[in-house]
This record gives C-alpha cells, structure tokens and sequence, in this order.
C-alpha cells in the first residue's frame, strides 16, 4: 500500500477543522456582517431555471418573484458565488489529498441503486425543509448559532433531535 | 470597525469576490475534515464517527467567543450582524424533515456540494433531489405559505428570547459542548468501528 | 528527549485545548463591562463641537431660500406655539422635546439633505445640534444667531451710515431685497409714503412648500445564509 492511498481517508483532526471553520466563520461576519450558506444557491438555481423556461408562471408565483431581482440576474447573487467558491475549495482540497474519482459510496450491504434512491429522497426532503426553515445546516445551524439566533438554535436542535430518531429506520443504509 | 460591507469600508464590487474566496475556504476545510463522504456524516447518527459534531460545535464556539471578544475590544459591532429570523413552527417543522433527509442520504447541502465536486455520484443525486424539493416547495408555496410566514417571532437571539446574559450563556455552552466531546469519544469507544473510504 | 516530552504534552492536548476554551469563554463573563458608545466617539464630537463649520450666517439662508435651494431642511426646535406664530421660509417643526420621535429621527438621520436648526437664539438650535450629533447624524448645521438676528439682519436691517465702507452698503441692498422677498413693505415701493419704516407682515406669501422625500436608511442586506 502505498502513502498515497493511505492519504485518502485520513482528514484533518475534526477540532483544527473546527477551529479553522470557526475563524472563517468570524471572518465572513467580519467582512459581510452575514454568515454562511448553502441552500440559497440552489435555490436560486431552481429559480433561475423556472423563471427562464416559463418567466410568467415565475412571475406569478409568490415564491419564485420574491427571489427574481429587477435588475440583475437571479444567479448574481452573494451565495451562488460563494457555491461556486465551495465547489473549488473542495476540488483543490480532493486534489490535494488525491480523492477525486467518480464513485459512489456506499454501504457494503446496499446495491448503489438504493443508494441512489435514497441520496435522491434525502436531497428532496432536505431542500423542503430548508426552504420551511430558511436555512441548512451552515445557513441556519452555524452562522445562526454564532450570533446566538433563536431560530438556528431550534433548526439545530430539531436537524439532529429528528436524525437520531429516524437514525433507527435507516441504519442499514449506514452499519 | 466591522463589518466592512455594510459600513462601506470595503466598496461593494469587491462582494462577488470576496463571496468566492470566502467560498473556497469554506470548501477546502469542509473537504478536508471529511465532510465530503457521506458515511463520515452520518456516522454521528450511530455512534462510529463524530466528526460532523466535533467539527461543528467546534466551530460554533469558536465563532461565538471570537465575536464576542472582537465586539468587546471594538472591531465589530455585533448588533449590526445579520441574524437568522426565528420562525418557531418552521424552524421546528423544516428541521425535523431535514433531519430525516440528513440521515436518509447522509449530506446536507454545503457538504453536497463539496461531495460533488470531487466526484461523488451520490452527491450529485442528492444535489438534484435538493433542487426537485426546493421545486417542489416552490410550486406549493401557497400550501406551505402559513407555516412559512407563520409564527415569526422576529430576528431574535437567545439574549431577546430567554433573557440571559450573553457572556454566561457563551460560557455554559462551552462547558456543554466540551462535555458533548467527551461523551462523543466516549460512545465511539464502544460503537463498531466501520471502514469506508 | 524533546520528541518524548512532546509526546506527553500531545496527550493532553484535548485537556489543554478545553482548559483554553473555558479560559476564554469564563473571560468574557469576567471582563469588566463597559458601557458601549452610541454614534460618535467623545473625541470626534468635541472636534466638531470647537469648529465653527456648523454656523451658517442669516445671510447665505436668505439667499438660499430666495433661490430655491433644494438641497437643505429647515428645520425650527422651538416649541410648537412660537412656531406658529412665526418661523423662517417653510421649515419644519420638530421641537426639541420631540427630537428622538420615530418621526422625527426619520427626517434627521439622513444622507440627502443640509439640516439647519433655528431657534429664537442659538440655544436651543445647539443643542439639537448636539444631541444629533452625538447620535452620528450627518449634515447638521446651526442658524447663526437664530430667529433674533434673521430679524435684524434680513426682515429689519440697519441702514449702514455713510461713513460705513462700500461693502456694508451692498450688503444693506441685499438685505433689503431679501426682505422685501420675505413679505416686509418699505415706503419707497408705495407711492404715499409710509411714515413707519417697515412692517413686518406676520403672514408670509407661503412660498412653496418643498415636498422632502427622506429616503429610509438602507439596512445592512438581511439576506438569509440559506
């Protein structure tokens, strides 16, 4: 074996992790008084998408106009970019320690159809109760709990209280 | 005095820019902890990897007791942050249904994003999931609308809610989440160790 | 020897990385609190408090009343019955009791406009002044002598004596024509000669009334992470 691939599952200490997304985190608030995020880029995909092929049911859509700016492009925002950001970081990152490769991982007990499937219902269920809340894990739970918001408390809160519940029914995806 | 964009320092052209750079850090050390592999991630559900809460809760102190030095010594005004609104039913509710999808698929958005992008199939099927449920929510705006709207308590912290003194709160959550640590370690002791790459 | 001693300390390093994080956290409870300042700093305040940039001179008023000037509020902090009786062009009144109504502050704080406070003196018009300042608001100004020399210099001014240089008989006919401006009759307009030397009409030809759109304060953007 050689270090190379010893080198692809060993990731940094989760504390220093931690620590430096910490810092990060002082640092958007430093700059941009506004935390970080990852849900609102992909909605305004959605957005973007919807409100190219049929402008007038974007329009009329409650939801939808709220994000369609007058003057620019629905995809100029703040959070597509940092997106575009993460995806970088995370290639330089895999580059580095030499993970990319197109795979999907999996459980040794699931096929990768299950997989799949399931990656697909997560996503589903995780955009929706991202929109409900206003927020994922990063928008709502870390830059919510940094300046001690009472709603990224209870999204925390809630996320994981209904994963370790539900944790029950999906442990063969896992273990 | 912080934060610069909203008080002019730094002009606002510079906001596409420094929203990638901040974007690339942000990628390189989700990917660097592990938060690209999606066994990592829900290994906190079952007890073999806590990585995900180690990392979070680490950075959530961090941040927390950084700013709070930062606004006592003069360099940011914490009052001009943006908080998150508080939402009680949607806060609960939209928590609870990505709790299941967190333990369905094993990802939450940003880590999505960096799975993706090293080439993980999973994520790019969770990333078009998470694009059909914010599709989905989108369309039936009208009949999520008062859950969405609904019980909205204001842009309030915990201070505004609770009461407290922040600097105490700061304090007792740091003695919480070092003894989540500890108790962390101490479950993955006991749990099956899981192999995965 | 060093690799072993660092060997044990890198045993502890969770204890250690704890202890400095309650360090830390157990400071800021313990760190004396100190009141926060809201708006200026005491420093910048005094600097602007010794300068005279505030004061603007009845005369250049007048003239910016006459010729329409849009870019500035007048804006009368005495109590609201001297500002019925009389006030200066078409300002508005904001006494100083109601210095910090929502109302009021929305018309104070602001990034578009000149503010000039009168009152009958300087008085009171320094310590809007003052109390506005310290709240960071920006462009604020104080009518020189207030209400007391507007009328002494613009409504009533005195006829310079001819020994008096050239300059002060120009600034008379300035005066004069401001005044006349302003609503106040000298005999010379009329054909029978007043023997009063000039009435002070107590209603004004109502110039006016400037319409001021004060734009709200943009806000930091209150966009979601998510």
């Amino acid at each position: 074996m050689n270090i190379e691939k010893n080198n692809r599952t060993v990731y940094w200490n989760p504390y220093f992790g931690g620590f430096l997304l910490g810092i990060l985190i002082i640092l958007t608030f430093y700059i941009t008084g506004r935390g970080l995020g990852a849900t609102g880029a992909l909605k305004s995909g959605v957005v973007a998408v919807v409100d190219a092929v049929a402008p007038t049911h974007a329009a009329n859509n409650a939801y939808y106009s709220k994000f369609i700016p007058e003057e620019k492009s629905v995809l100029d925002s703040w959070l597509v970019f940092e997106a575009i950001g993460v995806i970088l970081g995370a290639i330089i990152s895999g580059g580095l320690s030499g993970r990319i490769a197109w795979k999907i991982q999996r459980s040794p007990k699931i096929t990768n159809r299950r997989r799949l499937i399931f990656a697909i219902g997560g996503g589903i269920l995780f955009g929706l109760g991202a929109q409900i809340a206003r927020g994922c894990t990063s928008g709502a739970g870390l830059s919510g709990m940094s300046v001690l918001s009472t709603g990224g408390f209870i999204t925390v809160i809630s996320i994981f209280g209904a994963g370790y519940l539900a944790a029950y029914f999906f442990r063969k995806n896992w273990i | 005095m912080g934060p610069l964009l909203p008080n002019g320092i730094i002009p606002t052209e510079w906001d596409s820019l420094i929203a990638i750079l901040i974007g690339l850090v942000f990628g390189f050390i989700l990917e660097s902890s592990g938060f690209s592999s999606s066994r990592k991630l829900a290994g906190v559900f079952y007890g073999y990897d806590f990585a995900v809460l180690k990392v979070f809760f680490t950075a959530a102190l961090v941040a927390l007791i950084g700013m709070y030095y930062m606004d006592y010594l003069g360099y940011m005004d914490l009052a001009q942050l943006y908080v998150h609104p508080t939402y009680l039913w949607g806060a609960i509710i939209g928590g609870i249904i990505m709790g299941v999808g967190f333990v369905s698929a094993g990802f939450c958005p940003g880590t999505s994003l960096c799975a993706l992008a090293i080439g993980k199939i999973d994520a790019f099927a969770y990333v078009g999931g998470a694009l059909i449920g914010i599709f989905i929510f989108s369309e039936l705006f009208t009949l999520f609308q008062p859950l969405y709207d609904g019980t909205f308590l204001g842009n309030v912290t915990l201070m505004d809610t609770f009461d407290i003194n922040p600097y105490w709160f700061v304090f007792i959550f740091t003695l919480i989440a070092i003894l989540i640590f500890v108790i962390s370690d101490l479950i993955r002791k006991r749990t099956k160790k899981q192999v995965y790459n | 020897m060093v690799n072993r001693k660092l060997a044990k300390v890198s045993t502890f390093r969770y204890k250690i990385l704890a202890t400095v994080f309650i360090v830390l956290a157990g400071g800021l409870v313990l760190l004396p609190k100190h009141e926060k300042h809201e708006g200026i700093k005491p420093e910048l305040l005094l600097a602007n408090l010794i300068s005279t940039e505030r004061y603007i001179s009845t005369d250049i008023l007048a003239d910016k009343i006459i010729n329409n000037d849009p870019s500035f509020i007048l804006i009368d902090v005495r109590n609201e019955e001297s500002y019925s009786n009389f006030t200066i062009g078409d300002a508005l009144n904001i006494p100083l009791e109601k210095f910090l109504d929502e109302v009021s502050i929305n018309y104070l704080d602001q990034n578009q406009y000149d503010i000039i406070f009168i009152s009958n003196d300087n008085f009171y018009a320094e310590q809007a002044w003052m109390l506005g300042s310290r709240l960071g608001f920006k462009n604020l100004h104080v009518l020189e002598g207030g209400i007391n020399k507007w009328f002494n210099t613009i409504i009533n001014p005195k006829k310079p004596t001819e020994t008096m240089p050239e300059e002060q008989f120009v600034l008379y006919s300035n005066r004069k024509a401001a005044s006349m401006f302003f609503g106040v009759a000298y005999p010379e307009q009329f054909k029978p000669a007043k023997k009063d030397k000039a009435i002070v009409k107590t209603k004004q030809p109502a110039p006016p009334k400037k319409v001021i759109k004060v734009k709200k304060k943009k806000k930091a953007p209150a966009e979601g992470g998510c």
